[in-house]
């Protein structure tokens, strides 16, 4: 009897592993269902390239892409250094009881809730950014990259730390018998031995940042143009969602956002493809 | 040339680590200085007593006890939702699969691990409408869809982490069991489940963290300015993120704003309690296991 | 030793889970009440949500086994939700279009009017403008305040979302239906706007008469102030009734809460809130 018990209970696991998977995919078809009229219409070349006028029957969602695009790179580039610079901190210049507990700040970062950096932002960052920049107002395509990059640092950083300490000790210890300072050995040794991390961890922060909703949301000001500079606002697809889906559910402009929907989780899996096609190149050229 | 760039360097990195510490520092301090007043039994409980609130005798209209409430139905029921099936599918993964399945299923954990919450939250709406034309009229975006939507979002951090936990016990204590005739699934409730159990449990700690912060999916799936304590599954509810993102753009006085603030604070501290109570745990069970065997 | 880990974990899970199915046999039982202890779910127009909130308010204050929520999405979202039964009341702040009122089988009731003004951050110093400017402006031809004898500093138009009824009102009379340059920053509600306008000193935007206070400064239109005893009298011409429409004729709960918008009691909510009473 127990043995009949132990084989249904293997099935009812199973079945758990198996939902988690088909959950996946039923997200994707849900998606590639409800948006199917827009394909069958031959739509889709214009919905990818033209603005959103629904005004005038133009349900383009090409302004939303670049802004998408243009935010998460931006983001990137003022949230990688920063990361990169903690993590050097960390584990270079101050491993001992100041890296620790620097770390620790940043594992408490984590925690830290996307709205509540949000709500910071538009009532401490916002005005700032105003009267800094004084084009504007604050509510653009910059002050939400500053908020976004606060957002992702975190977890760059612990990426990073966790491969530069993964760099055998040996080949730190060869570097300081060799009598290499600190910078030789992080731009000889470590640099070069933790990149596969250091990728990883840049194109989780990206698909962190494309992601988002809530940042961009609140703080980028949500105008359907195509931006022309960074201190123009801007709509992300994720915003765009957010937005339209209190609008409506049975008109093309509602069908766009599944559009928007698809492209997210295209662009979801290459993120997540890439990273595994990093991580079995470890296998080959650790020497 | 070498010693400035180790000057440059060291430079660079003490920079960083001051640039994320202020901006970090400025979060707290700017929530604490503009929220701290507001922190007291009336901004929780608006103008209802308190001995009458909690009961559900009366409700609050003033206060931010229903999104506090609401927050902590939806975190209990999308634990109950996802717990089974989190650890049932981590448990199959780290014991029963050949390696071939595991990294299909692998690659389809991370593809929904990485997919944004805004999409999971569109599913779980287009979930409720469909529902709604051909299931039955009686169901609209509600506290159920939204818990099995964000139950949908952490699920494979629950997978991923019981099965790593479960992978992680010494290879020695794994066969022991099997070794004295015990069979596999005895093996799993007797033996392995009990020895990760800190890893699992801190994993389901740090899920709450995350459903407790989210706004995007309950945003769609069910969450309104005003509700009330839900008083039934299929209820629409409030909860303390949405309450923060919709003051911040609709606040009508100051009195609002500040319950924001408020808000802010309590969301933060729960969070962080809960990431602390996950570390403890993970710790503590880990002392005892190694320890009391 | 192992057993007792165990069981402890088995008894936290137990737990968990009678909480979930409790909650689920309180809905079952709350079923059986529902002529009498009833569930209102509202949602549409933001300009009608004070005054919605203060109506629910006192119901539920005399009436604890009422329950009602309320939700806002715009005008758009109000007509869709009612159309659907996804929600009992469907607020809207313009008139529903033949169009809609046929497809859903809406019934109207106006119970307020209410304006649609244009306002401008308080330290500006433009408080007149000339309709003609107001739909260059919109359209982005004119770009900066000082075209308008103002300061040298970009004009940020601030618009809503595509639901919303405030935005049609706006679109139809106050810019005669001319375009809304794609610069413009959109925000979702009347509340939002005003808090967008209160932050941006370079800022114009347009809400609801009701909402103005002190926060924002207004800008007469053509001469005429966006009072709302100018919208009664009808010389402030971007004019609007708050409606709330059901899918057929309101029945129980529904109707008691309409009737109560339309007593004596509710038309004062209305007036309070800064709204026009129709009776």
């Amino acid at each position: 009897m127990i043995k009949r018990f132990g084989f249904w209970m293997e099935k009812g696991f199973l079945a758990a592993a198996l939902w988690s998977m088909f959950l996946t995919i039923l997200i994707f078809s849900f998606m590639l269902v409800l948006g199917l009229p827009l394909f069958k219409e031959g739509r889709l070349l214009s919905l990818l390239t033209s603005p959103w006028v629904p005004g005038e029957g133009q349900f383009g969602i090409y302004p939303m892409i670049i802004s998408t695009t243009v935010i998460s790179f931006l983001s990137l580039c003022l949230g990688a250094p920063l990361a990169l610079g903690v993590s050097i901190f960390i584990c270079l210049i101050q491993p001992g009881r100041l890296g620790r507990w620097l770390k620790k700040v940043v594992v408490l970062m984590t925690a830290v809730p996307t709205v509540v950096y949000a709500f910071v932002g538009v009532f401490l960052l916002v005005p700032l950014v105003q009267s800094v920049f004084s084009a504007g107002s604050g509510m653009n395509i910059l002050t939400a990259c500053f908020v976004l990059a606060l957002l992702i640092a975190p977890t760059m950083i612990l990426i990073f730390s966790n491969s530069f300490n993964n760099v055998p000790l040996a080949h730190q210890y060869a570097a300081d018998a060799l009598g290499a300072s600190s910078a030789q050995k992080l731009f000889y040794v470590i640099l070069p031995a933790s990149w596969r991390g250091i990728v990883a961890g840049l194109i989780l922060g990206t698909g962190r940042a494309m992601g988002d909703t809530l940042v961009a949301l609140m703080l980028a000001g949500n105008a359907v143009a195509v931006p022309g500079s960074i201190f123009d606002s801007a709509r992300t697809l994720t915003a765009h969602i957010a937005l339209v889906t209190a609008a409506d559910f049975d008109s093309v402009e509602f069908r766009t956002i599944f559009a928007c929907g698809i492209l997210l989780y295209l662009m979801t899996l290459l993120m997540v493809l890439a990273v595994r096609f990093l991580s079995s190149l470890k296998k080959e050229a650790d020497l | 040339m070498n010693r400035f760039v180790e000057i440059g360097v060291a430079l660079f990195a003490w920079l960083c680590a001051f640039v994320l510490l202020a901006a970090v520092g400025t979060v707290f301090v700017f929530l604490l200085i503009k929220g701290g007043a507001a922190l007291n039994v009336q901004t929780i409980f608006g103008d209802t007593p308190v001995w009458e609130a909690i009961p559900l005798k009366k409700a609050v209209f003033n206060g931010l006890f229903p999104a506090i409430a609401g927050t902590l139905l939806l975190v209990v029921m999308a634990v109950g939702l996802a717990l089974p099936v989190g650890i049932a599918a981590g448990i199959y993964l780290a014991q029963y699969s050949g390696s071939h399945m595991k990294s299909i299923f692998s690659l389809f954990c991370d593809i929904l691990a990485g997919v944004p919450s805004i999409l999971v939250g569109l599913f779980g709406f287009s979930l409720s409408i469909f529902l709604h034309k051909y299931v039955s009229t009686e169901i609209y975006p509600c506290l159920l869809i939204s818990a099995a939507s964000l139950s949908f979002l952490v699920l494979p951090y629950l997978i991923r982490t019981t099965q790593i936990a479960l992978e992680q016990i010494p290879p020695e204590e794994r066969l022991t069991a099997l070794a004295l005739g015990a069979d596999k699934l005895q093996n799993i409730i007797y033996v392995l489940i009990p020895r990760s159990l800190s890893g699992i449990i801190s994993g389901i700690i740090l899920s709450i963290g995350r459903y407790a912060e989210d706004t995007a999916v309950i945003m769609l799936t069910g969450v309104v300015a005003m509700a009330g304590v839900p008083q039934s599954l299929l209820a629409k509810y409030e909860a303390l993120p949405f309450f923060i993102y919709y003051i911040s753009a609709q606040y009508t006085d100051m009195e609002e704003l500040r319950m924001g603030y408020a808000a802010a604070i309590i969301l933060v501290v729960i969070c962080a309690v809960l990431f602390l109570a996950a570390f403890y745990i993970k710790n503590r069970l880990t002392e005892k296991a190694l320890y009391s065997v | 030793m192992i057993l007792r880990k165990y069981r402890w974990f088995v008894t936290v899970l137990l737990m968990i889970s009678a909480l979930v199915w409790t909650s689920a046999a309180m809905a079952q039982s709350l079923d059986v009440f529902k002529g009498e202890k009833g569930d209102l779910r509202i949602s549409g127009g933001t300009a009608h949500i004070p005054v919605m909130k203060e109506a629910a308010k006192r119901i539920m204050t005399v009436n604890p086994a009422i329950h009602i929520s309320i939700a806002g999405g715009g005008s758009g979202v109000g007509i869709k939700q009612v159309g659907e039964r996804l929600v009992d009341i469907g607020n809207t702040g313009r008139t529903p279009t033949d169009d809609e009122v046929s497809k859903y089988g809406l019934k109207m009731f106006k119970w307020a009017v209410d304006g649609v003004g244009v306002i401008v951050h308080k330290k500006n110093s433009i408080r007149n403008i000339k309709k003609s400017d107001l739909i260059k402006i919109y359209s982005g031809e004119m770009t900066n305040w000082k075209e308008l004898g103002g300061s040298d500093n970009p004009i940020n138009i601030y618009t809503r979302d595509e639901a919303s009824g405030t935005r049609e009102v706006f679109w139809e009379k106050g810019l005669g239906k001319g375009a809304i340059s794609a610069k413009a920053k959109v925000v979702v509600s009347n509340g939002a706007m005003k808090s967008g306008i209160a932050t941006d000193p370079n800022g114009i935007g347009y809400t609801s008469v009701g909402h103005i206070d002190d926060t924002v400064a207004t800008v007469t239109l053509d001469g005429v102030a966006p009072t709302i005893e100018n919208v009664k009298s009808g010389s402030y011409k971007i004019s609007r009734g708050l409606f709330s429409n059901t899918k057929g004729d309101p029945t129980g709960l529904t109707k008691k809460f309409i009737d109560y918008l339309f007593s004596p009691e509710g038309q004062k909510i209305v007036v309070d809130e800064g709204f026009i009473a129709v009776k």
